[in-house]
């Protein structure tokens, strides 16, 4: 049975299990490496995407579900890499590995969009969802508070 | 030091330069990489910088990049002496070499060396080029190199301010002889270094375009998960994987009991014997595995909960040993003579996992007498050495793709996941693999950091003054004990006998041990927490008892190659006194702060904190750390922040959801949602203050800030409570309240 996804605008077609995770989808089939597999029990966040503007844990969510859904990874959240929390996250230092830090985007980028302008509180609950090994929670927490700031500045 | 040089330069097609090392007169061809667009000819030896024409630097980072930030800071060196454009640098990661990069130090990456190893052999390679530019300007002007000079990718003729471009330059420069004598940038011209910098990643990690090894996409690559014994040491008894080949993409189930077992290489290491399902998607791998069924021999393990192996320990550990080093009387502590009072305190820093946010992986090509291997690895030639030993490959046909990682923190400095992941390859029919660990494997069957318990024994004089001071320590693992003796723990205080007796626990361990960010520092920093104890037993505020036990100047042989500065643990004390407001007193209840001050000395720097903790209906919660940090010259001092903080998270979540619950063998936790780590929600406001110095020194950061952060909560949890918590996770100790 064809599965058809729309991942970042594109079309791709998985015929294997309805059951399997969406990240594999992703990850391996349509080659797009940028959602990570941390847990697969939607514990981390690692594996956060947007599916029809919402967060979503891929690992916890079977591929059938994500038919004909407009799904967005970390590779399509701007054409460029100018999404004003890609443009904090290098103001700010935050990242040092990196692995989890398209998943802390990704959850950061549907938090802000709908609360412009959190409280720090707000962040802190809101970004609960997402490990930091490396503990780069601070900065996370100041480059969103900087993306909501960037935003401002646009609208003007 | 030879006197050749040991850099030399090519001219590449096309018009750039590269540089090299010298590793003897050897040159070779080399097999081309895909490092740079243009067509490459014969390659010297150890190419790891690379200029084009149109002006881009190609950086190999040969050390390994695992959110320590060395891609970054290792590449602001090179840019500060080149006199470079910071945007125009570029970092690659090549394949590891052990000849080709010799002189530029080991792949290795641990101990909080890298910056101290490279910062020398960087310098002296941009000024080498940046002198080289230089006299190819100098030579096309008709002028001297006295009338030149480099900034920001430029050379600037300073009486005309005619210039000329790095990349207009390559070609002409890389034909100049390579000059041996090269002058470098004097401190107080540094632009780039002390200043600020974000990552040079960051652009490739927010738009998800880093490659881990995990990410690693080889055509035809299979898959494989392995089920592990899940008692350490435990061996197949019988495999059942008849339902397993049943299902659809399984291809093969193979053992890993060919190269299994406890490894005697330079630094122990075990891999615990296993059944790999072989699949052509994770998926599919998963599903087979879930089915598989495996009966193991579970030997002595099976029977053993964590508890009975602390008895063990608290058992060993209460046998005299002979005193692995000692200062003044090694018996002084039971010299009645002197002794009036004596305290005693026995602390416990548990098996900890690593839980790498990237869990554990490699894809590995078996070909016989070659083999190919793409991973995320901390110590390359640890996994050359033992692909040599145990799958009779020469040296130079071990071809290893090397990626940055997501975490490492000694875990990846081991070599077992390339180990298993070549066998399973082979098993396969020398077919590419990629193996993985689930999180619930990564929770389960792993290698931890080695369990250590310390008995402290304090003595009091007839003036309440400390006179001797003994630490007995047993351990899962040696770590440097075979060495370094005699050796002491690095406490810098000027108390006249000081003993430590190490013991070591390693047959009888129930976890294998390995390296975890700090290592032994993390349980010897203990010794933090118990001069709080003589603190409160002398009635003298913990800053003011420390400080008088340390002198300007003096410094103490511990039996490292580095001695322990008591100026520069006074400095950093005084620092977080004065940025914490130390000495206030605290009226709230439930509200206390502790200090705590450890030097790392692989890295040779210090550090100093001031917790400040909230302890209500027995939870715990750390509302603020203050740092006060000395690693000498500062390289990126948001790097270094970023460390720091990233340490003090580290050791918090030891301190608050740590530790290894064992029942039958077997680990009783297997995921995030029972094995917990620190969130954000967690997560301190954290403050950290450079020292003023001189020090013209780099000193590494990467493992300095975990071990300081849990003597300092822990002594704020008694400024709290009046409750001595002695053991790690926390919670277990406040719960029995």
């Amino acid at each position: 049975m064809a599965i058809n996804l729309l991942i970042n605008g594109k079309s791709v077609t998985y015929n294997d299990d309805p059951q399997m995770p969406l990240l594999w989808a992703i990850r391996d089939f349509a080659g797009l490496t940028g959602t990570k597999y941390g847990c697969g029990i939607s514990q981390c966040g690692a594996c956060t995407i947007h599916i029809d503007g919402k967060m979503v844990h891929s690992c916890s969510l079977p591929v059938s579900a994500a038919a004909g859904k407009s799904i967005t990874t970390i590779e399509g959240l701007s054409p460029d890499g100018t999404h004003p929390l890609q443009l904090a996250w290098e103001e700010e230092d935050v990242p040092q590995c990196g692995y989890c830090q398209a998943g802390q985007i990704m959850a950061a980028a549907v938090f802000l969009k709908e609360n412009p302008n959190p409280t720090d509180d707000a962040i802190t609950q809101a970004m609960k969802g997402n490990i930091c090994r490396c503990g780069t929670y601070i900065r996370i927490h100041r480059a969103i508070k900087r993306a909501a700031e960037i935003n401002k500045q646009a609208l003007r | 030091m030879d006197r050749r040089n040991f850099l030399r330069v090519t001219t590449l097609a096309g018009g750039g330069m590269m540089l090299s090392l010298h590793a003897g007169a050897e040159t070779f061809i080399a097999k081309n990489t895909t490092v740079s667009a243009e067509p490459i000819a014969a390659i010297p030896i150890g190419d790891f910088l690379m200029l084009k024409p149109d002006g881009e630097i190609l950086f190999q980072l040969t050390k390994h990049e695992m959110g320590q930030g060395v891609s970054t800071s290792l590449a602001m060196i090179l840019s500060e002496e080149l006199g470079a454009d910071w945007q125009r640098i570029k970092i690659e990661f090549p394949q590891a070499n052990k000849k080709r990069y010799a002189a530029l130090g080991e792949h290795g990456t641990g101990g909080s060396n890298t910056i101290i190893k490279m910062m020398p052999v960087l310098r002296k390679a941009g000024a080498t080029v940046r002198q080289m530019l230089v006299e190819a300007a100098a030579q096309q002007w008709n002028t001297t190199v006295d009338a030149c000079y480099a900034e920001k990718h430029f050379i600037i003729h300073k009486p005309s301010n005619r210039k000329l471009g790095f990349g207009e330059l390559a070609e002409h420069a890389s034909k100049l002889g390579v000059p041996t004598d090269v002058k470098l940038k004097e401190v107080k011209d540094f632009q780039l270094i002390g200043k600020p910098q974000s990552g040079k990643l960051i652009s490739q990690v927010a738009t998800g375009q880093n490659k881990y090894g995990i990410d690693v996409q080889v055509p035809g690559v299979l898959y494989a998960l392995v089920m592990r014994s899940p008692v350490y040491r435990g061996k197949i008894r019988s495999i059942d994987s008849s339902k397993t080949l049943a299902v659809k993409g399984v291809k093969k189930v193979v053992t890993t009991r060919s190269i299994a077992g406890y490894k005697e290489a330079r630094f122990e290491y075990d891999i615990r014997e296993g059944v790999a399902v072989i699949a052509d998607s994770y998926w599919a791998a998963k599903k087979g595995r879930d089915v598989l069924n495996v009966e193991w021999d579970e030997g002595i393990n099976g029977s053993r909960n964590m508890e009975d192996f602390e008895k063990m320990v608290a058992e060993r550990n209460s046998r005299r040993v002979d005193p692995t080093g000692f200062t003044g009387n090694e018996n002084a502590v039971a010299n009645l003579e002197h002794v009036k009072q004596s305290l005693y305190a026995s602390y416990v820093f548990p098996y900890q996992l690593h839980s790498l946010m990237e869990p554990l992986n490699c894809t590995a090509h078996f070909k016989g007498d070659s083999c190919e291997l793409w991973l995320g690895t901390q110590w390359p030639e640890f996994i050359i050495n033992e692909t040599v030993r145990l799958f009779n490959i020469k040296e130079e046909n071990v071809q290893i793709h090397l990626h940055p990682s997501g975490g490492g923190f000694g875990r990846r400095a081991f070599p077992d996941m390339a180990i298993e992941a070549l066998c399973i390859s082979k098993e396969a029919g020398n077919v590419p693999v990629k193996m993985m660990w689930t999180r619930e494997d990564d929770q389960q069957v792993n290698a931890a950091h080695c369990y250590q318990r310390i008995d402290y024994q304090a003595a009091l004089d007839k003036d309440n003054k400390l006179y001797a001071w003994y630490e007995k320590e047993t351990r899962t693992y040696d770590w440097g004990r075979k060495f370094v003796a005699p050796e002491l723990t690095w406490s810098g205080y000027n108390i006249p006998n000081i003993r430590y007796d190490f013991d070591k626990m390693i047959e009888e361990s129930i976890v294998q041990s390995t390296a975890w960010r700090a290592v032994m520092a993390n349980g010897t920093a203990f010794s933090e927490c118990f001069m709080d104890e003589v603190a409160e037993k002398m009635k003298q505020d913990p800053l003011a008892l420390r400080l008088s036990l340390l002198e300007e100047g003096r410094e103490v042989n511990v039996g490292h190659t580095q001695k322990i500065n008591n100026t520069r643990l006074i400095r950093v004390l005084k620092l977080v006194a004065e940025k914490s407001g130390w000495g206030k007193s605290i009226v709230e209840k439930g509200k206390g702060r502790g200090i705590a001050v450890y030097p790392y000395l692989h890295g040779n720097s210090y550090c100093a904190m001031v917790a400040d903790v909230t302890v209500q209906q027995n939870k715990l919660t750390v509302d603020r750390v203050t740092c006060a940090v000395d690693c000498g010259l500062v390289i990126n001092p948001s790097g270094v922040k970023n460390q720091i903080e990233g340490g003090v998270v580290w050791g918090l979540t030891a301190v608050l959801h740590g530790g290894l619950e064992i029942k039958n063998g077997r680990a009783t936790k297997n995921n995030f949602h029972q094995n917990k780590v620190l969130r954000i929600d967690e997560c301190p406001k954290i403050d950290v203050h450079f020292i003023d110095t001189d020090d013209v020194n780099v000193w590494g950061i990467g493992e300095l800030a975990n071990p300081v952060i849990v003597p300092a909560v822990l002594n704020a949890v008694f400024a709290a409570t009046g409750k001595r918590v002695r053991k790690l996770p926390v919670a277990d100790a406040m719960s029995s309240a």
